[in-house]
């Protein structure tokens, strides 16, 4: 069976298996980058270039076209400079131009958008220099000293071409290729400064030295660093939507799960968390508020290397850069899945230095819950007993912290990653080996990561063609930890011994839901592994002046293979006679990935233009397959789910075997215009063209995504030339649209499904029924965001103050959302239809201060906030209004199983919703308070729907961060702190374990407390889902503290620049929360949020200690 | 060597934009309707559909729909709390006390299960019109009475729970119809309607072809259900078309009354020869939560696992009111049999001991003791074992369940008589069916038309561990007949209807419930359906 969208031609189908196999010939790529980027940072591009014979006015007209620059020079300069050789393999231009032009007398100097060249009048030499300038005071010790010395860059990475000078004199020079210099200083007692375009300028006094090597910092606020965006990259000034870059250095440190964790705390409007100190847990992710409340995607897009991925794709430790793409209006170009922003991780890739360089980083850490519940203990029960509250029965006569039983003693994790680079100028490559192992609080927990990586860079045609080839493949083996056995640590009374004397583990099978948790850890044998490997390639053709063609390719493959086994041991076999329970699954998951873009630029006068047009194929096909199985005949542990056949309820029917596929495609098309006048006037239009496999049958399988941008910089108008305050102020104004899909594994919504479900008996043999699996929509389309950001960037004070501020406003149209339908006439009471409009508004401010600036003592001081407001506005369908504008949703799970939050027009989505308490009696029972006011005890109480009422809401109105990052001689230190403000949390914990009236199961210590300091309470109050257990959440976390010391001092040939450092995660939170972290999930059903789950694997605290350094 | 890479650069361009620009999507677990051309092998799973509706109709996909409303709504059994839990938000705590409101799941499952059927119906008898399913003439006719008889089997239950419904025949309404809402009484005219035109047109044969299925007597039952009924649904009863559906079932000769009364209820009950129209059930094929029939765990303490060797541990729920097992003769068999009793103890004869709440270490024994639905123990309350638990049960059962049996064609005829003034026809039909329930006193079995005119033995008033009051019984008409009903169906998930109709469903208390409005004779219509259809209106007192 298989579906074509109208218009498909036989042809078709031909050319698509010529496409396959051209796919897997060239097995595709990563990341293609746009270098169209004009400006000062153009010095550092790295460029090929290979120029035989040429003259200097030629080889300068082809620098123009490699580089769009224009280089400005008087005829008379370059007149008869003939015989250029330059055979550059991807050195920097400022390198390139300093080779061809410093040895004919040559200086260039980047101005505007232009390089001008000029006559080095006075070339600085050492007689020169002897000579005093006028003006300079001859100090004492007046004696010349020749000084040398090496300047790099952060990454110790050569910078030619930097202005070394003599402080107040007219002495200098500039370093060569190498970031060499020599100069006379006409005394000991001199001061060097250091000055280069996109770097804080830096004086060195010389004492007396003959060497001063000195590592220059990039510009704080570097406009002209070039920034990621939406398929492509465009220089920092030239950026007109809401775009936030992080680099590797400012990355959250330590042992993070996933790539989001670097983010916490670092920018604006992006809200990470980790509720779950699970190793195999993942961040948890908001972008500017909740913007769906049934589409497919409520976590931003994840692009790894230009290929849509996920945050597991690439290790951590081999990320270079993130991205996140905060406004719709630079989202739009990923139309349908760019609604919750689009985070794009750039890993570490090979470049053209001739170096090689083998580099390893390490750590080891160790952990321990942040805030550990406390429980009744076993002097606690006997106490009860001997009040005479408990019966005698309930003393097992042995004493067990089942926490403690559960749990590991400092666990050690550790992370070692091994980064190769090479090659030379044609050919070059970064290979890499990396090794997670995280071990977590809890025993037979954990998870193992090897993931190795290969990228490698060829150049040919004289830099016209140019081939990008990444091989990535990851290994996952882990241990995961059911969360049910945490629940038992709630439960298991604390009397009871681990194990029986005989050796057995206790077990109480007939008390429900209630199991020994040590027995299930090691009575049950679940190992789940999973790999990826990801084949990746980019062709770039450069064939004319200006356009430029990629080709970029990706082949992903992912599976798993998930075992398990309960042994006779297990409870499944004490108390439901299974006789051992197996189960194996796996799966794969094959997504091929194409995109064609070409991209033509063109100055005219102080006009560029920019133009970009795409196309791209998506497609996956997802395969999974399940068996299960039990009554094995022995328990032999080999046997289970190696040998799953023995277990006869297959046999006897009683047993599930399943498999699943499903095949989608995603196909689109895009395109782009920038303009840019005088760099003061800066303008970008974009349009994205989805059509999604899954609207087959719709009336609109096609959605459009439009964009426009506007920049004004400020400082570049006339009427700002006078001014000290501001390098830099610019004026931002973006408007685009994007998209939402129904949630994954919801097919074909558009068209009447048949699916075989229940059976029936039919002349005494039981048949499948074959009948409709969904009310059809094919009016269905895709969820739409409509966002207005207003931004400004600003920076002061010669980079000392800088940030960004943005103001946004956005509208999700048609919501996606099973929405409830009449039934009658419907088959079925819900179908998947565009049902509402959701408001988000909010402000983005980040702030960043450089108070201290010296040379051996820099702080860099950062500073985030954000708000975010949300609404309901509508909530109804074309055909079907609702009644009442509000549905219920949530659920407080078992024993209780209420629903716990109400979506209502006019408010905002996670309002809690159910009864309020006021107090209690003094007999112990709840007060509650009515809607309209009035106070009612107990057992007056009608329990209704219609005595509800919003009792808080658990997304966070604010979001603050604060960084601190302080470099003194050799040592760094950093700290993270952030905090959420203004939202509520409901502690399920308490909820269900400070009930008094439960006898067979454990119960928190805090239930021995009085409520509301009047009673404790009444043993025949149920659990009940109410206000009491509703807390204020809002937290202030000291994150991630980082000290490093690295051994500047080392000359060793062989170790450079060996690095340690100790950091913490999670290490002191200041909250009135009672729970364990208040921190807790936010997305979820997205609906939801602000539930601290009852059972869920708590937040941890982590201590590194780490080492890195370079061969 | 240049232009290689130019043609190479060429061709994937090509190539890729020639090649994918039509959407395609497999989904390998689902068939798209317009493109599946049924062959004549497929008629059976596509029209048996809607019988899976009667399932989850009866059970619902959290159990709580026809049986338990009817059951715990009413005198015979309860849900309290229980030292495992068993409160769910209060929800059976609302059944008992009369005080639900229309958010209950019991009344969102009874609703839309109901009119899932009904519209599965529609939609067959569409796709039947249209050719669109391949039914040979000869099996048309008699197909499209099943459905329609099947379609009006579901608005049995709509009017006896909601009673004002709208009644929709059409498969092919407007994107965006909304159904207008029907009176009981026409609802009651249509049921009828339908049910005297179609039934005749049914197969009159009662085997294995029919068996779970409308067959002529399945329907006459429906009919007789109806007729029995009718005072309640329009005011104005019709004793006499009652009789006579009845009749016609007793007269076709097919259906007897079992020997002993388990065998209808036994594990494998589907050759018995009393039950008239049965929903079947079978511990493999319908054992997903949302299908399977598990009054066993919902019923017995977890302990009872060692009882039934069953692979998972029960989970002790629903029990017997004390008043209504007080009304039980004590040689009636009906008491021990249906109803689990007593010390527990292993399969191997040892006693069980409780491990739950205050009764933990001592002997799990049931008493007919009940503080309230509010409170008990394990020990409390007599267990439900009508429906015969196999030993090494899995979670779902495999028997079949009666919905309409000989036994209550006999009673309803029974009913029928006495209350159109013919007592010892009812009396002897009453006598009939007590026959085999005697064994230690035969005489006991004899009932005279004397009798059922007398006073229930149902002590009505509230007995809890609140409150003791004893109600005025008198005003109970047929008050015996009512006990005849209590005592042979019991568990039956049918009790409420018969409260209703004796008057007694709004008016008595038992155990700690009191009446709370005779309005409740109707379920409010779920919250979900008032929402989405604004043509539909509240039933009155909700």
């Amino acid at each position: 069976m298989k579906i074509y969208l109208q218009n498909h031609f036989d042809w078709c189908k031909i050319m698509k298996i010529t496409f396959s196999q051209i796919v897997i010939i060239l097995i595709f790529t990563g990341m293609s980058y746009a270098t169209t980027s004009k400006g000062q940072a153009v010095l550092q591009r790295r460029l090929d270039v290979s120029i035989h014979n040429l003259s200097l006015s030629t080889t300068l007209k082809q620098l123009e076209k490699e580089t769009d620059l224009k280089f400005v020079y008087p005829k008379s300069l370059v007149a008869g400079e003939t015989d250029v050789v330059v055979e550059a393999k991807q050195q920097t231009l400022g390198e390139i131009l300093t080779a061809i032009l410093q040895p004919r007398g040559i200086a260039y100097s980047y101005i505007g958008d232009r390089v001008v060249l000029s006559k080095i009048n006075a070339p600085v030499t050492e007689t020169e220099q002897r000579t005093p300038q006028t003006d300079v005071t001859t100090p004492v010790n007046n004696v010349a000293k020749t000084i040398t010395g090496k300047v790099t860059d952060e990454a110790n990475m050569p910078l030619p071409g930097v202005t070394v000078k003599v402080k107040g004199t007219a002495i200098g020079t500039q370093t060569n290729v190498n970031g060499e210099y020599t100069l006379s200083a006409p005394d000991a007692s001199a001061t060097l400064v250091f000055s280069f375009i996109g770097f804080v300028q830096q004086e060195i006094a010389i004492n007396g030295k003959s060497t001063v090597n000195v590592q220059l910092k990039g510009t704080p606020s570097n406009l002209n660093e070039v920034v990621v965006i939406g398929y492509g990259s465009q220089r920092k000034s030239d950026v007109t939507s809401a775009v936030a870059t992080v680099k590797a250095e400012n990355f959250v440190s330590g042992p993070v799960t996933d790539a989001a964790e670097l983010l916490k705390g670092k920018v604006a409007g992006l809200s990470v968390s980790n509720p779950s100190g699970d190793p195999n847990a993942q961040s948890q992710i908001i972008l500017r508020g909740v913007n769906t409340i049934g589409g497919a995607n409520t976590a931003p897009l994840v692009i790894v290397d230009g290929v849509p991925g996920d945050l597991l794709t690439v290790a951590p430790e081999d990320i270079a850069e993130i991205s996140v793409l905060k406004d719709a209006s630079a989202t739009a170009i990923y139309g349908v899945n760019g609604s919750n922003g689009v985070i794009i991780i750039t890993s570490k890739h090979a470049s053209g230095n001739v170096i090689n360089e083998v580099t390893y980083s390490g750590s080891i850490s160790t952990q321990q819950i942040s805030k550990a519940p406390k429980l009744l203990t076993a002097q606690d029960y006997r106490n009860q007993i001997a009040a005479g509250t408990r019966d005698s029965t309930y003393d097992l006569k042995s004493s067990t912290n089942w926490l403690k039983a559960i749990s590991n003693n400092f666990p050690l994790s550790e992370t070692s990653n091994l980064t190769f680079r090479g090659g030379n100028n044609q050919t070059n490559y970064l290979a890499s080996i990396d090794y997670r192992f995280l071990n977590g609080i809890f025993q037979q927990s954990n998870h193992q990561q090897i993931t190795g990586r290969v990228d490698i860079n060829h150049i040919m045609l004289d830099g016209k063609l140019r081939f990008n080839l990444g091989i990535l493949q990851t290994n996952f083996n882990d241990l995961p930890f059911n969360t049910y056995d945490y629940e038992q640590v709630f439960k298991m009374n604390p009397t009871a011994p681990v194990k029986e004397p005989n050796g057995s583990y206790y077990q109480e099978p007939n008390n429900f839901e209630y199991q020994n948790p040590v027995s299930d850890i090691y009575n049950t044998d679940q190992p789940q592994s999973s790999y990826r490997s990801k084949y990746n390639a980019t062709i770039t053709l450069l064939p004319v002046d200006g356009l430029r063609l990629v080709a970029t390719g990706s082949y992903q493959k992912s599976g798993y293979l998930n075992q398990y086994f309960a042994n006779f041991q297990n409870i499944s076999t004490i108390r439901d006679a299974q006789d051992g329970v197996a189960n194996t699954s796996n799966g794969q998951s094959i997504d091929r990935y194409l995109n064609l873009s070409a991209e033509y630029s063109k100055v005219i006068g102080e006009h560029h233009f920019a133009l970009l047009a795409g196309y791209e194929y998506q497609d996956d096909d997802t395969f999974n397959s399940s068996i299960t199985n039990h009554d094995f005949p022995t328990d032999i542990s080999t046997y289970g789910y190696n040998n799953i056949g023995l277990g006869a309820a297959q046999k006897n029917g009683l047993d599930v075997i399943s498999s699943s596929r499903y095949q989608t495609n995603l196909i689109s098309y895009f395109g782009r215009f920038t303009y840019n006048y005088k760099d003061k006037y800066l303008l970008l239009a974009s349009l994205r063209i989805d059509g999604s496999s899954q609207f087959y049958g719709a009336k609109q399988p096609f959605g459009k995504f439009p964009s426009v941008q506007g920049g004004w910089r400020i400082t570049k108008e006339d009427f700002m030339a006078d001014q000290h305050i501001f390098d830099d102020l610019k004026l931002r104004v973006g408007y685009g649209v994007t998209g939402n899909q129904p949630a994954t594994g919801l097919g074909l919504l558009g068209v009447g499904l048949l699916g075989y479900g229940n059976y029936i008996l039919y002349n005494g043999q039981w048949i499948q029924t074959l009948g409709p699996s969904q009310n059809a929509n094919p009016s269905l389309r895709w969820e739409e965001k409509h966002e207005t950001n207003l931004g400004l960037d600003y920076s002061m004070f010669k980079g000392t103050i800088y940030g960004t501020i943005d103001l946004y406003n956005n509208k999700t149209t048609g919501l996606l959302y099973d929405y409830q339908v009449p039934s009658p006439p419907n088959l079925y009471p819900y179908t998947e239809a565009n049902v509402g409009t959701l408001q988000n508004k909010g402000i983005e401010v980040a702030l960043n201060i450089v108070p201290i600036k010296k040379n051996d003592f820099q702080w860099t001081t950062g500073f985030t906030f954000s708000t975010n407001q949300n609404k309901l506005i509508s909530l109804s369908n074309d055909l079907y209004k609702t009644t009442v504008p509000y549905f219920t949703t949530g659920n407080t799970l078992d024993p209780i199983t209420t629903t716990t939050n109400i979506v209502q027009v006019g408010q905002p989505i996670g309002q809690f919703f159910g009864f309020k308490v006021v107090g209690v009696s003094s007999d112990g029972k709840w007060i509650y308070q009515e809607p309209n006011g009035k106070d009612v005890p107990y057992d007056q109480f009608n329990h209704a729907f219609s005595d509800k009422q919003v009792l808080g809401n658990g997304l966070p109105k604010f979001y603050a961060g604060w960084n601190n990052t302080i470099h003194y001689k050799n040592w760094d230190f950093s700290a993270t702190m952030r905090g959420a403000f203004g939202f509520q949390v409901l502690n399920s914990q308490r909820m269900n374990y400070e009930t008094t009236g439960i006898q067979n199961y454990n119960r928190l210590a805090s239930s021995k407390d009085k409520v509301f300091g009047t009673a404790v309470l009444n043993t025949n109050m149920p659990q009940e889902f109410n206000s009491y257990y509703i807390e204020n959440g809002d937290f202030w976390k000291i994150d991630n503290i980082n000290l490093g010391y690295t051994f500047k001092q080392l000359r060793s040939k062989y170790i450079h620049n060996p690095r340690v450092y100790f950091s913490t995660l999670n290490t002191f939170t200041i909250t009135g929360y009672k729970g364990n972290d208040p921190e807790v999930p936010l997305t979820g059903t997205g609906l939801t949020p602000g539930v601290d789950p009852r059972d869920s694997y708590p937040a941890v605290r982590t201590f590194t200690l780490g080492f890195s350094a370079s061969f | 060597m240049k232009k290689i890479y130019f043609i190479v650069i060429g061709l994937i361009i090509l190539a890729g934009f020639y090649s994918c620009t039509k959407l395609d999507d497999k989904d390998h677990t689902a068939i798209i309707a317009d493109q599946f051309t049924p062959q004549s092998g497929d008629v059976a799973a596509l029209v048996g559909v809607p019988y899976t509706n009667w399932r989850t109709l009866e059970l619902g996909r959290s159990a709580n729909a026809v049986w338990r409303t009817n059951e715990i709504s009413a005198d015979e059994t309860v849900i309290p709390q229980r030292p495992n839990g068993w409160v769910d938000g209060g929800i059976y705590q609302r059944m008992h006390y009369h005080k639900w409101t229309s958010d209950e799941d019991n009344c969102y499952q009874i609703w839309t299960n109901a009119y899932a059927g009904i519209t599965n119906c529609n939609r067959l008898l569409y796709q039947i019109d249209d050719g669109l399913i391949p039914v040979t003439a000869a099996t048309k006719t008699q197909l499209e009475a099943e459905l329609k008889v099947l379609r009006a089997s579901f608005y049995y239950e709509l009017i006896d729970f909601f009673g004002n419904v709208p009644i929709i025949t059409k498969f092919d309404v407007p994107a965006g119809f909304l159904p207008s809402q029907s009176s009981r009484s026409d609802v009651y005219k249509f049921i009828i309607s339908e049910l005297t035109t179609n039934i005749p047109l049914l197969s009159a044969t009662n085997d294995a072809t029919t068996y779970g299925r409308f067959n002529q007597w399945a329907g006459y039952a429906l009919l007789a259900k109806m007729y029995l009924n009718a005072g309640v649904y329009t005011g104005t009863p019709d004793w006499a078309d009652c009789i006579t559906a009845c009749n016609q079932v007793i007269n076709s000769n097919l259906y007897t009354l079992e020997p002993v009364q388990a065998n209808v209820f036994a594990t494998e009950n589907q050759n018995s020869k009393e039950i008239v129209f049965s929903i079947p059930f079978d511990n493999v094929y319908t054992a997903d939560g949302s299908t399977a029939w598990t009054l066993h765990m919902e019923t017995l303490e977890p302990e009872n696992q060692a009882t039934y060797n069953f692979q998972n541990s029960p989970w002790g729920g629903i029990c017997a009111i004390p008043q209504f097992i007080n009304t039980f003769d004590p040689d009636d068999s009906r008491l021990t049999d249906n109803w689990i009793q007593g010390q527990q103890y292993t399969a191997s004869g040892a006693i069980l001991i409780g491990s739950l709440g205050a009764y933990t270490g001592k002997p799990l024994a049931y008493i007919n003791q009940l503080p309230g639905v509010d409170s008990s123990e394990e020990v409390h309350g007599f267990r439900l074992g009508k429906y015969q638990i196999a030993n090494g049960e899995l979670v779902g059962m495999s028997n079949d369940f009666p919905l309409f049996r000989y036994a209550d064609i006999l009673m309803m005829k029974a009913e029928a008589s006495l209350r159109s003034g013919d007592a010892a026809t009812a009396a002897t039909l009453v006598t009939q069916v007590r026959q085999r329930d005697f064994n230690s006193n035969p005489a006991k079995a004899t009932v005279t038309a004397a009798q059922l005119s007398q006073p229930t033995v149902y002590d009505y008033g509230l007995r809890n561990h609140l409150a003791t009051t004893h109600d005025v019984v008198s005003d109970i008409q047929y008050g015996r007949m009512l006990d005849e009903l209590g005592w042979e169906f019991a568990q039956e998930g049918r009790r409420r209807q018969d409260l209703i109709r004796f008057g007694v469903f709004t008016t008595k208390s038992w155990l700690s419930h009191s009446p709370n409005g005779a309005y409740r004779t109707l379920l409010p219509l779920p919250t979900s359906a008032i929402q989405t259809n604004s043509n539909l209106k509240q039933n009155t007192g909700y």
